[in-house]
């Protein structure tokens, strides 16, 4: 149920973001949700939409979830392996198990729309 | 957009690049606290687990061991009560009871506020190591840095040999794999080298321990590691 505070401080950031630029509303928010960032992506959805239909700002708002692969690297040789949903067994370069990823568990807001006060 | 100039028109979207993580305000107070805990010339360690996998014993026994050696300062995170906090005072070492009042997690910011009151509690001496516990919860709390140094993930032998797979966030954040209740084996199906090659299929980088508070038995290699970081 993290997925909860997370959405509520999204929304948060989402207020400060309309009061600072004179919007009157959200219409779009863009999230990137790492896959191993350890979020559920239905209660995440859930939450935000949730939170959101509480205030005129963000009520009906648009929710675009993004999500890539990370890459990996071999804590012995440094290695980096291409991007992947499963973590490389062995370093190809130097065989060692020690590979570990490169991101992927981030969570980050990226871009957001707003309608001004006087637009349609 | 306006044709003549590409001035922004009323009744376009306004569209802002953020690129900003939803946790920085979390990671912020967790780096504040990282600094806090080395000023009082510390280390930090974050206890998960499940809820009843003996963090609490162990740290009871940690205290009886290592409380004369070492100055230890306890935060303890539940979602209610103060019997935690009640039974890490008894051992007669600072300890502050946080309340999450329903959170499934403790958060940085609540854990500063920790920091606070264990500092008052301090009257300006210092400590070796403080240990924040965890609100009982293996998924949540990992998305969660506090500011610690070494995040520490306990299971026990009766939750059984499949948690590491089922629950890897947890496994693939910590660096310490602590395997509990050891004395309980005889009883259950749990093959320690089999949940040990789970969490190593994980994160290769987990340093294990198997151990039982209760018996005795793997505790003199987990007295060594805080032993060590403590130095």
């Amino acid at each position: 149920m993290h997925e909860l505070s997370l959405a509520q401080s999204l929304l948060r950031q989402l207020h400060d973001l309309a009061a600072q630029n004179g919007a009157k509303r959200v219409s779009k928010v863009t999230v990137e949700i790492g896959p191993l960032a350890g979020i559920v992506r239905d209660s995440f959805e859930f939450g935000f939409t949730t939170l959101a239909a509480e205030s005129p700002v963000t009520h009906g708002a648009a929710l675009v979830i993004k999500t890539s692969a990370p890459e990996y690297q071999c804590l012995d040789c440094n290695h980096m392996m291409p991007a992947s949903l499963h973590r490389p067994l062995n370093c190809p370069a130097c065989q060692s198990e020690m590979v570990i990823p490169n991101g992927g568990s981030d969570i980050v807001l990226l871009q957001v729309e707003m309608e001004t006060a006087d637009g349609s | 957009m306006c044709d003549t100039c590409g001035c922004h028109s009323p009744s376009d979207p306004l569209i802002v690049e953020v690129n900003q993580s939803l946790l920085a305000a979390n990671d912020e107070a967790a780096h504040a606290n990282h600094h806090r805990i080395e000023a009082m010339g510390a280390v930090g360690l974050n206890l998960i687990s499940s809820p009843g996998s003996g963090k609490t014993t162990l740290l009871e026994k940690t205290i009886e061991m290592l409380g004369r050696d070492l100055r230890i300062g306890v935060i303890e995170g539940d979602i209610e009560t103060e019997l935690d906090a009640e039974r890490i005072r008894a051992k007669g070492v600072p300890v502050v009871q946080l309340t999450t009042g329903g959170a499934c997690h403790l958060d940085a910011p609540l854990v500063g506020k920790g920091l606070d009151a264990l500092e008052g509690q301090l009257d300006g001496a210092g400590l070796d190591l403080v240990v924040i516990e965890n609100v009982g919860n293996l998924v949540c709390p990992a998305t969660f840095a506090l500011g610690e140094h070494q995040r520490v993930v306990l299971l026990s032998v009766p939750e059984g040999q499949d948690k590491p797979a089922k629950y890897p966030g947890v496994f693939r954040t910590s660096q310490i794999f602590l395997l509990t209740k050891t004395d309980l084996l005889p009883y259950f199906d749990f093959d320690i080298a089999a949940a040990s090659a789970e969490a190593r299929r994980i994160n290769p980088a987990l340093q294990i321990m198997a151990l039982s508070a209760t018996s005795g038995e793997g505790m003199e290699a987990w007295f060594d590691f805080l032993r060590q970081i403590t130095k």
